[in-house]
């Protein structure tokens, strides 16, 4: 159970294909996380996953997309929240001109069991012990940190089986992002909720996963559970910044070097 | 100053009334980003469904109740409203701005023509729904029908702001006016809640039609209180419901001022004039209104 991609294209306006054949495994309770550059296919993998390619006339055009034994590629947007897909969108898509209260409220706007919604809305606020301070405020006022708390604040309202996250560190200070992570590895753990993470930001990513992929160019090139990510060679030189020799690489070898990589996917 | 204070006391009752019709611009506005230049039109058509449903029927022998009428003239509104969102607009949305605002051109003009083959060209009366008459209030004199339409306006107004700050299905109409991406990804139908936002629109500009018509002649030049509650709805904002009014109530007033001084002096021009210089002016120095949504630009 859980979600499974097996083969997923993916192409834009009939003609621009940006996943190649991507299998990707998320398992019920485990966080994973999806790493890549900019342009890797991270965004599309969980706009066809959520089935909100459709605004940009994107589609699945080969694969399954399988949500705990059900095939949601390509399948309304509506539809796959309801079966408890939420996805919080990069670039922190707070209603600028609502208030924390109501962005908040509008998470659980499809529930109906109204006490189980104000008990989340006690975890929410046990997770995120400043939003209570800031209901009233305009939301697009927020500072960039509070605006990401509120973002998952407002996706765990729905309640989701399986939370997506696209690049939540995205814009934040160090610290905040290490604090954060460690906000969505609590949450993973301690609800047991399914996460699936897009990070460009691969250190503190890493550190929380149960599993990681990366991709490239639209494919998956690598795969494996955090100790292998960290050990890995290409990961610890391409994302986490480390230096294999003592001598400093020259930029053109690593760029030579990775393009080599490339064709291993 | 008898006169002046009569004077300020009409404008604010007339251009609540504009605010009541800028009203079903905002909605509409607020879920779909679309200025519907034919919302005249649109109010036109309301009325001459309410003159069918109450004397239409009448003359052909069967006799409604004036109740019955009305609820006919809502269901039959609700139906024009979707029919417009659904064949003209949402084949649109996602276009440029620019063919959004030709269509909606296109739809005055072929509005207009329909109204004209289906009930064709001639006046009539308009059911009186509310009291004529006015009210003595010492020196004043208050128009009883503007009095009841500017009270409902200002219920309403308090009523669609609970609603889209309050509600469920507001709040979702809220996320949609907001951002469709984002609404989507929350789960909200973005073609619901527009198709609701249409809905709301015509039925509003109907109320608008009932207090601005009420005891007096449908025609189809009607239709031109749709451009005058334009620079309303601008000028209060245009994801705005409670600004509406109040910039009603400040056009009404400066066009019952003009009217009153200006007016004699200039052949008449200054009244009508007026709500399309403020709209020009509205444009050029706060293109958000007066309580319109800013966008919000962090540094």
């Amino acid at each position: 159970m859980g979600l499974t991609l097996t083969n997923v294209d993916v192409v834009y306006g009939g003609v621009i294909q940006v996943l190649r054949s991507a299998n990707i495994e998320v398992p019920d309770g485990k966080m994973v996380v999806l790493l890549g550059s900019n342009g890797a296919g991270k965004t599309t993998t969980l706009r066809a996953i959520s089935g909100l390619l459709h605004a940009d006339l994107g589609e699945v055009t080969a694969g399954e997309i399988q949500f705990n034994g059900k095939n949601i590629a390509n399948g309304d947007p509506i539809g796959i929240f309801d079966l408890g897909i939420v996805q919080v969108l990069e670039g922190r898509k707070v209603l600028e001109h609502l208030t924390v209260e109501q962005n908040l409220r509008i998470g659980a706007h499809r529930r109906s069991d109204l006490r189980a919604v104000k008990h989340d809305l006690e975890k929410v606020y046990n997770y995120f012990p400043r939003l209570p301070d800031l209901l009233p405020r305009t939301a697009g006022y927020l500072s960039g940190g509070e605006m990401q708390m509120l973002l998952i604040g407002r996706a765990l309202m729905a309640a989701p089986k399986l939370l997506i996250l696209d690049e939540p560190s995205m814009g934040l200070a160090p610290m905040l992002v290490e604090q954060l992570f460690e906000v969505i590895g609590r949450i993973n753990r301690e609800e047991g909720m399914t996460v699936l993470l897009v990070e460009q930001n691969a250190r503190a990513a890493i550190r929380q996963c149960d599993y990681g992929y990366v991709m490239d160019g639209g494919r998956i090139v690598l795969h494996g559970t955090r100790e292998q990510l960290e050990q890995n060679q290409d990961v610890q030189e391409f994302y986490l910044g480390l230096s294999i020799g003592e001598e400093r690489r020259n930029f053109r070898d690593v760029k030579h070097y990775r393009r080599r990589k490339r064709w291993l996917g | 100053m008898i006169k002046l204070l009569q004077v300020l006391i009409d404008g604010t009752l007339v251009g609540l009334v504009y605010g009541l019709v800028a009203i079903s611009f905002v909605v509409i506005y607020r879920a779909s980003k679309i200025v519907n230049l034919s919302q005249g039109e649109v109010l036109v058509f309301g009325a001459l469904f309410l003159w069918t449903f109450t004397f239409g029927v009448k003359a052909l022998g069967y006799d409604m109740p004036l109740w019955l009428g009305l609820l006919v003239t809502m269901v039959a509104c609700v139906g024009f409203g979707l029919l417009l969102e659904r064949f003209v607009f949402r084949p649109l949305i996602g276009q440029p701005a620019f063919a959004i605002f030709m269509a909606s051109i296109a739809l005055l003009v072929m509005l207009r023509g329909t109204a004209q083959l289906v009930w064709t060209a001639e006046t009539r009366p308009f059911p009186a729904f509310l009291p004529g008459g006015a009210l003595q209030l010492g020196p004043f004199m208050v128009s009883t029908k503007l009095l009841i339409g500017a009270l409902f306006t200002i219920a309403l107004t308090a009523g669609l702001h609970l609603f889209f700050t309050r509600s469920r299905r507001g709040l979702r109409l809220a996320a949609v006016a907001e951002d469709h991406n984002t609404a989507l990804s929350l789960g909200v139908s973005v073609r619901g809640a527009i198709a609701v936002a249409w809905i709301l629109g015509t039925v509003v500009a109907t109320f608008g039609a009932i207090v601005f018509l009420s005891g007096r002649i449908v025609s189809l030049e009607v239709a031109s209180i749709g451009f005058k509650a334009l620079p309303v709805a601008l000028l209060g904002g245009l994801e705005s419901i409670r600004g509406a009014p109040l910039a009603g109530i400040l056009i009404g007033v400066g066009e019952a001022v003009a009217m009153a001084y200006l007016d004699p002096v200039t052949n008449g021009v200054a009244s009508n004039v007026l709500p399309f210089a403020v709209m020009i002016g509205v444009l050029l120095l706060r293109p958000q209104g007066l309580f319109g949504w800013k966008k919000i630009e962090r540094l």
